[in-house]
Order: structure tokens, then sequence, then C-alpha cells
């Protein structure tokens, strides 16, 4: 365990650097307010990785991930966020300072946001862990560019798995929707969708499980499923597995001194402060979180204001509306 | 010490521009080959990873020895460039 030093300690430490965290420090950083964020992966949080959001205010016409992503970290650097590359692995309460334990040693802070997002589900079934990164995908503008010409599947009926199925049509020859019960994504996509299916690009499989992913001399060849209605087995020839089965949340170093709701996400009062004091929980993390950048970026906006107003020492008044 | 170093990478890969700026910190160089638009390359990176993923990091040490690190994974990258 590090001790506290100058150096390791700030004022407010954010865990994540997504849309929530970024923006909850565009508004610290520019009150003078000294921020380090911590992130494990790629500033941006899976925003980065979706291929186009539509429906950002502002950007009339949709706007790339990446590129937004990238606007929210230049944003954020420009009044003096520090992000640091590293994964917190445990947060304790020590009273005045939180200290933060990381793969690359200790920090302490006054306030602490945790706006670690969530992670992709997995399946959990036979021939997903072997045939991983090599047949077996989470991230549809990552891996997409080795299915040319190929077919691809992709499983899930939620609003990630609808538009990502779009994005790989430029790549796949084509391409398989495998839904386990019916499609829960919104009206406007299952809308678009519909043109792919039209265009023979996609074929939607509704009502089928996907029960192993089955390969020959190291290659993914085919999916296996079951019919739910009939409880006839489905097989579905394809090259590439790709799996938008919701998200798990991120929250493996939290331990146990969160209230959380039955899925893991992080119980807030209205402050977005959670049960343990100057400890804030902002964007999908978050119980209760829309699970939207707008959602996250709004969340990240309030809880700025609301640890500044933690850190200045001003009661905070719990039945106020956010 | 490192001779050099080859990234294969996609357009649409958000975590390639990580490599790349990491790289770029530590003043290290690299060529670059994007799978987008020379597609005959995969099987190289695929040969190179086992994986059909990007970013692939292959880091040439000066006695010819090669270290592959797959994906934006600092806890490999770091050591590999060291
Ligand atoms: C495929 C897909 C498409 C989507 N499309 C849209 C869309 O069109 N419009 C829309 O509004 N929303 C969309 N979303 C949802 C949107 O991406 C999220 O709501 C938003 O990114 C949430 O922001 P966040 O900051 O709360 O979390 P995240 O974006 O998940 O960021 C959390 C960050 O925390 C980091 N982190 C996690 N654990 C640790 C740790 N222990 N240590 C350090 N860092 C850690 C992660 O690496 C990550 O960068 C989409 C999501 C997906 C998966």
């Amino acid at each position: 365990m590090a001790e506290r030093t100058e150096e390791n300690s700030h004022q407010v430490i954010m865990i994540g650097a997504g849309p929530a965290a970024l923006s909850a420090a565009i508004y610290t950083t520019r009150e003078d307010i000294d921020t380090l964020l911590l992130e494990k992966a790629i500033p941006g949080g899976l925003a980065a990785v979706t291929d186009q959001v539509d429906n950002y205010p502002g950007f009339p016409d949709g706007v790339a991930g990446l590129e937004l992503a990238n606007n929210l970290q230049q944003q954020a650097e420009r009044f003096g966020a520090a992000i640091e590359p590293t994964e917190v692995t445990a947060l304790h309460d020590e009273g005045e300072w939180k200290r933060i334990e990381t793969i690359t040693g200790d920090y302490y802070a006054k306030v602490v946001l945790i706006a670690t997002g969530s992670a992709y589900k997995k399946l959990g079934v036979a021939g997903e862990e072997e045939y991983y990164a090599r047949g077996v995908h989470y991230c549809a503008t990552c891996d997409g560019a080795f299915y040319r010409d190929k077919r691809i599947a992709v499983v899930g009926g939620g609003n990630s798995a609808v538009q990502e199925a779009m994005f790989l049509t430029r790549f796949s020859s084509h391409l398989d929707l495998i839904v386990r019960s019916k499609l829960r994504a919104s009206e406007i996509l299952q809308k678009e969708l519909q043109k792919f299916v039209d265009e023979g690009k996609i074929t939607v499989h509704l009502g089928v499980t996907t029960d192993e992913i089955v390969g020959q001399e190291g290659k993914v060849t085919m999916v296996k499923g079951t019919d739910t209605e009939t409880g006839n087995e489905v097989t579905i020839d394809t090259d590439g597995v790709f799996v938008f089965i919701g998200l798990s949340p991120n929250n493996q170093f939290a331990g146990d001194q969160f209230q959380t709701d039955e899925v893991g996400l992080i119980k807030s009062d209205a402050n977005l402060m959670t049960n343990v004091p100057g400890i804030f929980v902002a964007g999908d993390i978050r119980s209760g979180a829309t699970m939207q950048i707008a959602s996250a970026v709004g969340e990240g906006a309030t809880a700025a204001l609301k640890i500044r107003e933690y850190l200045e020492g001003h009661p905070i008044d719990v039945q106020a509306e956010v | 010490m490192v001779k050099n170093i080859t990234i294969f990478t996609t357009k649409t890969c958000a975590y390639c521009p990580m490599v790349k700026k990491f790289l770029s910190a530590k003043g290290l160089s690299y060529d670059e080959v994007n799978l987008d638009d020379e597609p005959h390359r995969q099987q190289e990176a695929l040969a190179l990873s086992g994986a059909l993923t990007v970013p692939v990091t292959v880091v040439t040490k000066q006695d010819d020895t090669q270290e592959v690190v797959v994906g934006y994974n600092l806890a490999k990258l770091a050591p590999a460039i060291a």
C-alpha cells in the first residue's frame, strides 16, 4: 500500500473515461478542481467503439462514435483534465481521503466519481471461449473488417445488435441475425433493418436460441441453436459470430460497500451520491441509468456540479431534483 | 532495443489510434498496415497474432526476435517496447 503523497493525491478522481466521466471532467476542471481520470481501455468508453451515433443532440447528420469520443476527450483535456491509462482494482473509503488501488499503484482523492459503464455479456455456450477473437467477437468496428465477403452471424435483438448488424453488412456476403425471442430494438431501427432484409442482406431468425458455436480446423463454420416454438434444432452456416446480448456492470473493483440493484448497478441519491459520502456515480453503471450517451453526459454534468457543492462543504439537498 | 514496429489497423478500429498514440508518446515510430486498404495482408496479421482482430502490434528487436501484442493492452505493450 502506497502512502499518500502530494503527487498521488487529487481533489477528484474519476474511475473510467467514458462520456459520463469526460463530461464531468469538463465541468470540474473548468472550475479549477484538480481532476484525474483513470481509464483501463479507451477514452470515450463504449461510445468510442460504436460506429455511428444518430441520437446525440446537436449532430443533425449523426456523428461517428470515435469522433464524438475524441471531441469529448479534447474538450476535457483543454481545461486540464488528466487521463491516466490504468485499471482500478479496489476502492477504499478511508474517511476524508478515498484510496484507489490500481494495477500501477495507489491514488488518493477527496471525491471519487464512479463512471465505469458496462462490458459486453458473453453467451456462455460451447465454442465461445475456444473461438474468442478467431471467429467470436464483441466489437464490430474492431473486427468486422476480417469478414469481407464472408458470412456473419449476429446474436442479439436489442438496439446494439441491430445497429451493429447493419454496420457489418458493409463487409458480409450475408448476415444472419439470431434473436432468442423477439426484436427489442427501437421502432426506427427495426424499420431500417427491414430495408436490409428486403435487399436480401440480412436474414432475421426470431425465436432461435444460440446453443453452440461450431468450428472445423480452427475456424468457425456454424451456429447451432433451437427453434423455441418447435423445439427443433436450427443450424446456421457462418464464418464469424458477433455477440451483442446486453451488458453487465463494470463493478468488480467496488466490493460490497455500495448499495446495488439486482443486476449490480450502483444506487445513488438524487445528487448522484452513493451510500458512501464523497463517492458519486454517473452513467451506465448507475442504477436507473437509461444507457444512452446523452444521458451519461447529462449525469456527468450533474455529478460534477454536486461534487463541487460537496467539496465546498455545502450541505447536499438529497431531495433536489436532477 | 526496438528495431522496428509494425501495427496492423483498420479505419474503424478505435483502439488502433490508442496504440499509435502510446508509441508516439514513447518517441517510437512505426509502420502501419491498414487492412481496409490492404485486405490481402489479413492472413499475415492472423498468422502473427492468431486472432482476427486489430490492432496487432509487431515489435521486432535488434536481434530480430519478435513480440506480438494483440489489442490495446498496456500490460503487454509497455514491456514489449522496453
Ligand atoms: C454497440 C453499442 C452501440 C451504442 N449506440 C448508442 C447510440 O447510438 N446512442 C447512444 O446514445 N448510446 C449508444 N450506446 C450506449 C452508450 O455507448 C453508453 O450509454 C455510454 O457510452 C455510457 O457512457 P459511460 O461513460 O457511462 O460508460 P462507458 O462508455 O461504458 O465508459 C466507461 C469507461 O470506464 C472504463 N472502465 C471500466 N472499468 C474500469 C476500471 N476498473 N478501471 C479503469 N477504467 C475502467 C471503461 O474502459 C470505459 O472506457 C451504444 C452502446 C453499444 C454497446
